[in-house]
């Protein structure tokens, strides 16, 4: 190849011209933009300017397992403020409105100004009817003040859900760094339960509206006849599994107590009913939440807001002793003609450990049914920890359910592994597991585990992951959008299940069982009484439960804290609860339950008194406006 | 004294340089002092102050001594360019950040400064010809090295810009002109082909006169056409088969006005905002597409409508003969070197300036497609402000040391 000169005179030239045809090309383009168009470009940026305007979704709307509506959405109004063409000297005025200090307008006036001083921003959500027709008699007096109509959660249902749906609120700072592009300030985020866990398919998809503005800001219509927005997608529907009239039955017993109801359905894992008491009322969070309730509930020494349901980790107390009898049997530690003489307690080491009666001979189907402790301390020393624990692993202890909400806690089920890391090797001893052999001590289980749990006992092994939602209705296609649950199964033989299951029905349905108070008319049901000893009070009643016996159509676990035994405080709520789901409704003569009865003093009155009541003379009148109440209209 | 200033003191570029820079500081101010990005100014402010200080470092730094250690700083800057890649941030969808505090580092923008270096350092060997293919492809290969590692961030405007830098510096460094001619021509025949297939049929005869008039052989002059000439047809075909949403965004990058709610967005708002300007312009902090934020992120990209809108044409003007002054400065300078390394490198730079400029500007007023790279001085960046404030001092270096061999 020919090479020339480096740095030759005749390059530099030749590079000198590029440059200046370079500067003629750009400032022809200048002097063509800024001096012969510049009309044209002044006028248009003095009119036509185009500006994005979101437009809302509506948020999907959530069904019960009866297509029964029970989270619907209603107009609300927002104070919208735009800051460049607020007046301050309106200040004190607008604050006396809307009854908010003039530093928190001030605050959020700066905010919206740093944002775009030119775009709406809200001052105020949800306001009410007076403030309303207040601005907009005042609307001349106030520039820069607008109404804006927007949707807000409505709780429909009679059952309140709280813990289940969760609620939405305005997204804050760490959110909208974490979420992503699609918010922006004032948003509205599901933030707890299903709206949290469901957030993108509840949302549904912003639109926007193009508008053309002038300089100052001001709208002066729609640009290109709106053939370029893009329409809002309202968010999708969600059908839930859950019963709303067991739901709301299952709160209403609940009311004053602290504790948890859940319920499943043994054949899919769908949750018909979960309660965690007490609750708190959903509608505080649908418009403003005023500070002093999120500081109120936050205060409760009785913890509103926190899930017991999938979050407790308490001791489940004889309604564990099931696990063990499996282990038991499946690693044939004792078969059904075990037997052993129950004195009322067992000396291991220099401790005795304790039985509520002397159970004389009993076999483990009995002991199952009697709730027999010095059973089970035995068969524990027999089976061993980690055999126990393994049994207990299958069944979902010690592990999170995936349900589909975010709040779980996957409680502890202790392994040799656990107690050589928390007391080190050969520092702990077998008197260790004497307790654990009656769900005692080192051990937490959840209100939800247990139920996923009885559901197992119930369908005897097949493990479905529970779940809320039960299917996604997309309205804009009008598609069903099933939502794939894992499902899989534990192998225990056909003889360990019917073993165990007899002693549960015989816990319920035999003279001498624990478990009686759950019983329902006409339908076999089985189940399992706890009564989980607490250093901090009384103990912790415990019901697991199913029926009908042959054919489980429902697994149901109930807690009540600090109550007592769980045969008395747990089983007949568990009872009511799988009554009103088979049946529809309760047939049984029940006690008005409108007076939320004290927790300290008094238990639910136990039901065959009830109905001994209800027979005697006088009281008919009253029996009869009892049965005929729906048990939705029992909250009030 | 005075005259070992005024002999060695490169006034033109300083002045030339600040001036550029406090225009750019007012211009981010104007557009962000109503704004959450209103710490922009701030950040600009301290920026500014490191890239002093590292301008007078790249000034009062041996030009031998550079010379000597540009290899180095250049597999350096190399391997900073692979960490990054692998544990970088992702900002606006490339990963060529580093997060240190609040402040972020590309380090894509100093890889300019070492390639250039480790490669006016080749070009000045003794022992390197240009007129010799292999050394031709070495040279080369000293640009494409960063430009692999900055496609796969993907950052498509820094990697376009060490290209624009090589062809100068090889033209330059005595590079035959139909070898810049073979390196030019195909990626301007393919844009033609995209754009249509007049435009080809228009270009490629443009690219038979040149060859004509750089009266090469016979042989190689129609190797050169052919293979224009393939590449043009090539690049339809492809075109063709691409999926319609890949077409589009292939029309609207080449003309925004195609889409003008998405890509074509800014490039109008930019128009309407610098034209809106006038003559006069509508005076400091009074540009109202300014103020009223029609461009997002302008005081990075599109900070050249700043000054357009609020001081109008005479602002424009005014903006432009700065960078002439300096272009011409930098080409003289390159010139008058008598040391290679340093000619070359002031080329260089001269290059990467004008590149930078005309490509940020062209895209402000609509001439160019939008390709995000820094108006030089003046855009909102600290990595590219600090790296342009180095190669200012470089140039200054040059010319301290102009009469040196």
């Amino acid at each position: 190849m020919v090479t020339e000169e480096f740095g030759s005179s005749k390059r530099r030239t030749i590079i000198t011209l590029v440059v200046w045809l370079g500067f003629i090309v750009v400032v022809g383009r200048l002097y063509q933009l800024q001096y012969i168009y510049s009309a044209e470009y002044g006028k248009k940026s003095e009119e036509n300017s185009i500006r994005k305007i979101v437009e809302e979704p509506v948020r999907g709307y959530v069904y019960d397992r009866n297509d029964k509506l029970i989270v619907d959405n209603r107009p609300s109004y927002s104070v919208m403020l735009t800051p460049i063409d607020f007046n301050k000297k309106n200040l004190p005025f607008l604050s006396q409105i809307l009854g908010l200090p003039e530093e928190a307008i001030l605050e959020k006036i700066k905010r919206a100004r740093q944002y775009n001083p030119f775009m709406p921003a809200r001052i105020k959500r949800d306001i009410d009817f007076r403030t309303l027709s207040i601005l907009e008699e005042y609307k001349e007096q106030l520039p820069g003040v607008k109404i804006q109509t927007e949707s807000k959660r409505y709780y429909a249902s009679p059952a309140s859900a709280s813990h289940l749906l969760g609620y939405v609120k305005e997204i804050s700072d760490y959110q909208l760094e974490r979420l992503g592009d699609y918010y922006q300030q004032g948003d509205v985020v599901g933030s707890v339960g299903i709206e949290a866990k469901y957030e993108k398919y509840l949302r549904g998809q912003k639109g926007y509206e193009f508008i053309s503005q002038n300089a100052r800001g001001q709208m002066i219509g729609t640009f290109n006849n709106g053939k370029d927005d893009i329409p809002p997608h309202d968010g999708l529907d969600l059908h839930l599994a859950v019963d709303a009239g067991v739901q709301a039955l299952a709160e209403s017993l609940m009311t004053d107590r602290c504790g948890a109801v859940v319920a499943v359905d043994p054949n899919n894992g769908g949750v018909i009913a979960m309660v965690s008491a007490p609750e708190y009322n959903l509608s505080d969070f649908s418009g403003v939440t005023p500070p002093e309730l999120w500081k109120a509930l936050n205060d409760d020494d009785s913890k509103p807001l926190f899930n017991r349901a999938t979050l407790t980790r308490y001791p489940p107390g004889s309604t564990f002793k099931m696990v063990l009898a499996i282990a038991a049997l499946e690693n044939h530690v004792v078969n059904e003609n075990y037997r052993i003489v129950c004195r009322g307690s067992f000396k291991f080491g220099n401790k005795v450990f304790r039985d509520e009666h002397v159970h004389g001979s009993v076999n483990i189907i009995e002991a199952i049914q009697k709730s027999c402790n010095v059973f089970f301390y035995q068969l524990m020393l027999k089976v061993g920890l980690d055999p126990w624990a393994a049994v207990g692993k299958e069944f979902g202890f010690g592990e999170l359910s995936d349900i589909d909400i975010l709040e779980e806690n996957p409680g502890l089920l202790p392994t040799t592994d656990y107690f050589n890391r928390v007391y080190g090797k050969g520092k702990w001893t077998q008197g260790y597991l004497v307790s654990l052999g009656i769900g005692q001590g080192e051990i937490g289980v959840t209100p939800l585990q247990m139920a996923d749990y009885c559901a197992m006992l119930a369908n005897k092994g097949h493990h479905y992951q529970p779940h809320i939602v039960d299917y996604i209705y997309n309205n804009r296609t009008h598609k069903t959008e099933t939502v794939a649950y894992k499902k899989d199964s534990i192998h225990v033989s056909e003889r360990t299940w019917d073993i165990v299951r007899e002693g549960m029905r015989r816990c319920v349905m035999s003279p001498g069982g624990t478990g009686w108070e759950a019983r329902i008319p006409g339908i076999e049901v089985a189940g399992k009484t706890g009564t989980a000893q607490n250093p901090h009070g009384k103990a912790h009643a415990w019901f697991i439960g199913f029926a009908p016996f042959d054919h489980p159509k429902i697994a149901i676990c109930v807690l009540v804290e600090n109550a007592g035994y769980g045969g008395s405080f747990a089983a007949p709520i568990a009872g009511l609860c799988m009554e009103k789901y088979l049946y529809g409704e309760i047939i049984q003569p029940q006690p008005a339950r409108n007076t939320p009865v004290s927790l300290k003093d008094t238990a639910i009155t136990p039901r065959v008194t009830l109905v001994q009541k209800a027979v005697q003379p006088g009281s008919s009148i009253q029996t009869q406006k009892i049965v005929k109440t729906s048990p939705e209209s029992l909250r009030h | 004294m005075n005259s070992f200033f005024k002999e060695h003191f490169d006034h033109t570029t300083l002045w030339t340089t600040l001036a550029l820079i406090v225009i750019g500081l007012l211009s981010i101010y104007s557009a962000t002092f109503d704004m959450q990005a209103g710490r922009s100014f701030d950040h600009q402010l301290v920026w500014t102050a490191i890239g002093l200080v590292l301008m007078i470092v790249a000034l009062a730094t041996p030009l031998r001594l550079i010379q000597r250690s540009a290899y180095i700083v250049y597999a350096l800057s190399l391997a900073l360019l692979i960490i990054v890649l692998a544990i970088g941030k992702k900002v606006y969808g490339s990963t060529s950040w580093f997060g240190i505090g609040g402040f972020g580092i590309q380090p894509s923008e100093f890889v300019k400064v070492t390639t250039l270096l480790a490669l006016a350092s080749y070009l000045s060997r003794s022992d390197v010809s240009i007129g010799k293919t292999t050394d031709i492809l070495k040279a080369c290969g000293f640009v494409l090295l960063p430009v692999a590692l900055i496609m796969l961030q993907p950052d498509l405007g820094t990697s376009l810009t060490f290209i624009a830098m090589l062809l100068p510096v090889l033209y330059w460094a005595g590079a035959s002109q139909f070898l810049i001619v073979a390196l030019l021509t195909p990626p301007i025949i393919a844009v033609a082909a995209l754009i249509g297939t007049t435009t080809f049929v228009v270009v490629l005869a443009l690219v038979g006169v040149a060859l004509y008039l750089l009266r090469e052989d016979m042989f190689s002059s129609s190797l050169m056409f052919g293979v224009n000439a393939v590449v043009g047809i090539f690049v339809q075909v492809v075109y063709e088969k691409l999926a319609l949403y890949q077409q589009k965004r292939i029309s609207t990058f080449l003309n925004p006005n195609n889409d003008p709610l998405g890509a074509g967005y800014n490039v109008i708002q930019a128009k309407v905002a610098i034209g809106s300007g006038g003559l006069f312009g509508k005076g400091y902090l009074h540009g109202t597409q300014t103020q009223l934020n029609f461009i997002p992120k302008q005081w990075t990209d599109f900070i050249f409508c700043v000054p357009g809108e609020e001081f109008g044409f005479i602002g424009a003007i005014v903006i432009l003969t700065l960078f002439a002054i300096l272009f011409l400065h930098g080409v003289k300078l390159a010139h008058v070197a008598k040391n290679k390394f340093g000619s070359i490198t002031a080329l260089g730079i001269t290059a990467l300036f004008a590149f930078h400029m005309f490509v940020n500007i062209g895209m402000s007023v609509g001439l160019m497609p939008v390709i995000g790279i820094p108006l030089p001085f003046l855009s909102y960046g600290g990595s590219s402000l600090c790296s342009f404030m180095i190669l200012a001092g470089l140039l200054m270096n040059v010319y301290a040391n102009r009469k040196e061999y």
